[in-house]
C-alpha cells in the first residue's frame, strides 16, 4: 500500500488539535487511514442529547475518492439504513477533492438537523416520516435515548 | 520538496497571527500544501497541476465550485508559482522571526522589502505599550551590543534622514529586543559576522557554508550593508541585493517570471478513448511513448491515462520539466504501487529496462523479483537480501528519529508485566531483537501477543530494549504483587 499521503497526516493534526464542536474524530493505531468517529447529535433535534459513533475510512484513491462512513450506533433516520450507511451527495456523486474530513462530518451532523425523507434511503423510516412526522420524531427521540446515551462523565 | 509537515496554524502563535490567512491561501486544496506548478481553471480557481489533472480524471469539473470544463482548459500559473517559491524560502525564517520575537538579523532583513514594514508593525504595536525612556536609556547602557547599532544604522529607512527622535527610539526599541530573549550573540566562523546565536546555528552557518562551497566569498558585512543601502537608494529596485544565497534566489524569481514563457517542445499528450481501440492499436500506442506493456487492457488504459497527466503537467505546466526517463521512473512506482497487476507477467516494456539499469549489476535477479512483487510467489528472502543496506540504512534512521523523540520504554514495560507470564513473552522478545537486527520478519505465532508487544519493539532502540529486558529480569525475581 502506498504510504500515508501528506494530505492525511495534515487533517489529522488538524482534527486532533483543533476540534469540530460536538464531533471527534480519532485514528486508529494500527491503521491510521480508519477513523473513529462521534458525533453529538444537533440541537433542537430529535437526536439532541444522543452521541452516535461511526466510523470512517479513507480509501486507497483519497482525497480524490469520498471517504466511506457508516454510523455504528443504530439511528432512526430517513437517510440512513439500518446497516449505517448514509445517504449523502458529498459521499457520493457531490464528493469533491476539495471537501475533507472535517466538512463531511459537519454535513453528516447537518444531515441528523435536517433529515430529507423525499431522497430515502430507509424506505420505512422515510415513509413513516412522510406520514407522521411527529410520530417518528417521538420514535427516532425514543431511539436515540435507547441506542445513543451520552455516557455519564 | 519539502518534507516537513507545515500548516498555516504555524503562524498562530506568532505575532502577526493573520499571516495563517496567506499561508492558507498559497495551498493547494486537493493536496492542502502549498502549491507545486499551480494552474489555473476557467473558473478561476488555482490547483497543482498533478493533483487537478489526477482530479480531472475522475470528474470533469473544479472541486471547489463544481464548474465544469476540460483538462485543455488548465492555464498555468507562472506569477503565482514563483509567489510560492519565494514564500516558503523564506517562510521558515518569517516565523521564527516572527515567533521569538528575536532581533532581525541582516539578511532577513534585506531578504524581502515587505520584511521591514512588518517589523515596524510590531515595534509600532510594542511601543503602544508606552516603555518609559528610562527604561530605555537603561539597557542602552548596560546591553550596548556593536554589530546591532550598525546594523540598525544601516537598516534605518532609506532616503531621506531620519530624524534624530525616531532615530534613538527605533535604536533602543530595537536593542531592548535583542537583550529581551536573552540572546546570545556569536560571531559566524565563516564570514566573521555577528548573529543571534539561535539564527547563527539555525540558518545562518548553512547558508555560509553553501556560499562557500559555491566559491563566492562572502564580503565583509559592513561594506555590503553600505553597499546595500547605496544600491537601493539610487535604484530603488524591488528586490534589493543581498549577500546570503538568497540572493540569488531572490533575484532569480523575479527573473524568472518575467522569463517564464511555456515551451512548445514537447507536444501535449492528448486524451484517447480507449473504447473504440483494440488491444494491440492500445499496445502499440504504449510502446510508441516507450512505456510498459505488461498487464491487462485495463492496465494498459490506466498506465496511458497516468502518463499523460504527468506528461501533461510536466511538459505544459512546470516552468522547470524534468526529463522523460524521470516520468517513466514516477510512472513506474505509480504502476507498483496503484496499477494492479495480473500474476505472471512478462514486464519486457521500456519500464523495467529502465528500472533494470538502476539496479545494474543485479539486474537479472532483480527483474526475476519484481515479477512475482504483487503476488505470493514474491521472493521476500531475496528482496531483503538485495537491499539489505538500504533496509538497515532506513531502520537506523527510524530509531534516530525516534530516539530523538519521547521515549515511551516504560509504558512498555507496565503492558508486558501486566499480562503476567513474563518468561514467555521475554522469549518473544528476545527473538524479536535478533531478527529485527537481521532485518528479517518476524513469524507471527501468536497474533495477539505478537502484535502487542512487537509494535512498541520496533519503535525503541536497541538500548531501550536491553534496558527494557534487563527491567523485566529483575521483575521476574522479584515479583508483583507478592506483599
Amino acid at each position: 500500500m502506498a504510504s500515508l499521503p501528506k494530505r492525511i497526516i495534515k487533517e489529522t493534526e488538524k482534527l486532533v488539535s483543533d476540534p469540530v464542536p460536538g464531533i471527534t474524530a480519532e485514528p486508529h493505531d494500527d491503521n491510521l487511514r480508519y477513523f473513529q468517529v462521534t458525533i453529538e447529535g444537533p440541537e433542537q433535534s430529535p437526536y439532541e442529547d444522543g452521541v452516535f459513533k461511526l466510523e470512517l475510512f479513507l480509501p486507497d484513491d483519497y482525497p480524490m475518492e469520498a471517504p466511506k462512513v457508516r454510523f455504528l450506533t443504530k439511528i432512526y433516520h430517513p437517510n440512513i439504513d439500518r446497516l449505517g450507511r448514509i445517504c449523502l451527495d458529498v459521499l457520493k456523486t457531490n464528493w469533491s477533492p476539495a471537501l475533507q474530513i472535517r466538512t463531511v462530518l459537519l454535513s453528516i451532523q447537518a444531515l441528523l438537523a435536517s433529515p430529507n425523507p423525499n431522497d430515502p434511503l430507509a424506505n420505512d423510516v422515510a415513509e413513516d416520516w412522510i406520514k407522521n412526522e411527529e410520530g417518528a420524531k417521538a420514535k427516532a427521540r425514543e431511539w436515540t435515548k435507547l441506542y445513543a446515551k451520552k455516557k455519564p462523565e | 520538496m519539502d518534507h516537513q509537515i507545515t500548516t498555516a496554524s504555524d503562524f498562530r502563535s506568532t505575532s502577526i497571527p493573520n499571516l495563517y490567512q496567506l499561508d492558507t491561501l498559497l495551498r493547494c486544496h486537493i493536496c492542502k500544501d502549498f502549491l507545486k506548478v499551480p494552474v489555473l481553471t476557467p473558473c478561476g480557481h488555482t490547483f497543482c497541476s498533478l493533483c487537478i489533472r489526477e482530479h480531472l480524471n475522475n470528474q470533469p469539473n473544479c472541486p471547489l465550485c463544481l464548474f465544469e470544463f476540460r483538462e485543455s482548459l488548465l492555464r498555468s500559473e507562472f506569477l503565482v508559482n514563483e509567489v510560492i517559491q519565494s514564500y516558503t524560502s523564506i517562510r521558515p525564517a518569517l516565523i521564527d522571526a516572527l515567533k521569538i520575537q528575536k532581533p532581525i538579523t541582516d539578511d532577513d532583513k534585506i531578504r524581502k522589502p515587505q520584511d521591514s514594514s512588518l517589523i515596524e508593525l510590531i515595534l509600532e504595536s510594542e511601543n503602544d505599550d508606552s516603555n518609559t525612556a528610562d527604561d530605555d536609556l537603561q539597557i542602552v547602557a548596560t546591553s550596548e551590543r556593536k554589530p546591532a547599532k550598525r546594523s540598525m544604522t544601516d537598516i534605518l529607512p532609506l532616503g531621506s534622514k531620519p530624524s534624530k527622535r525616531s532615530f534613538t527610539m527605533f535604536r533602543s526599541e530595537r536593542i531592548k529586543k535583542k537583550s529581551k530573549p536573552n540572546e546570545q550573540m556569536a560571531q559566524c566562523p565563516i564570514c566573521q559576522q555577528f548573529y543571534p546565536l539561535k539564527a547563527l546555528e539555525k540558518t545562518h552557518l548553512d547558508e555560509c557554508l553553501t556560499l562557500q562551497s559555491l566559491g563566492k566569498k562572502p564580503k565583509p558585512p559592513k561594506n555590503l550593508n553600505a553597499d546595500l543601502k547605496s544600491q537601493d537608494k539610487e535604484t530603488s529596485r524591488p528586490k534589493s541585493k543581498t549577500p546570503e544565497t538568497d540572493k540569488s534566489d531572490e533575484v532569480s524569481h523575479v527573473d524568472k517570471y518575467l522569463n517564464s514563457i511555456a515551451k512548445e517542445e514537447h507536444q501535449r499528450l492528448p486524451k484517447i478513448n480507449f473504447t473504440s481501440m483494440n488491444l494491440s492499436q492500445i499496445k502499440q500506442k504504449l510502446l510508441s511513448l516507450g512505456l510498459s506493456t505488461s498487464g491487462t487492457r485495463q492496465n494498459f488504459i490506466k498506465r496511458y491515462n497516468h502518463y499523460e497527466m504527468l506528461w501533461n503537467s510536466n511538459f505544459c505546466d512546470s516552468l522547470e520539466p524534468v526529463d522523460e526517463s524521470e516520468l517513466k521512473r514516477q510512472l513506474l512506482s505509480w504502476d507498483v504501487s496503484h496499477n494492479k497487476l495480473p500474476q505472471n507477467t512478462n514486464n519486457n516494456g521500456g519500464i523495467s529496462k529502465l528500472m533494470m539499469m538502476k539496479s545494474s549489476g543485479k539486474s537479472s535477479s532483480y527483474r526475476k523479483l519484481l515479477e512475482n512483487f504483487k503476488n505470493d510467489k514474491f521472493n521476500r528472502k531475496g528482496w531483503i537480501v538485495m537491499f539489505q543496506k538500504d533496509f538497515s540504512r532506513l531502520i537506523k534512521e527510524a530509531k534516530l528519529k525516534i530516539k530523538s523523540s519521547s521515549p515511551n520504554g516504560s509504558d512498555l514495560t507496565k503492558h508486558i508485566h501486566d499480562d503476567g507470564n513474563e518468561g514467555k513473552l521475554q522469549g518473544v522478545q528476545e527473538t524479536d531483537v535478533q531478527q529485527m537486527e537481521e532485518g528479517q520478519e518476524i513469524p507471527l505465532t501468536e497474533k495477539q501477543e505478537v502484535n502487542e508487544i512487537n509494535f512498541p519493539n520496533e519503535d525503541l532502540t536497541d538500548a531501550d530494549l536491553s534496558r527494557e529486558l534487563m527491567d523485566m529480569n529483575e521483575d521476574g525475581k522479584d515479583p508483583p504483587g507478592s506483599d
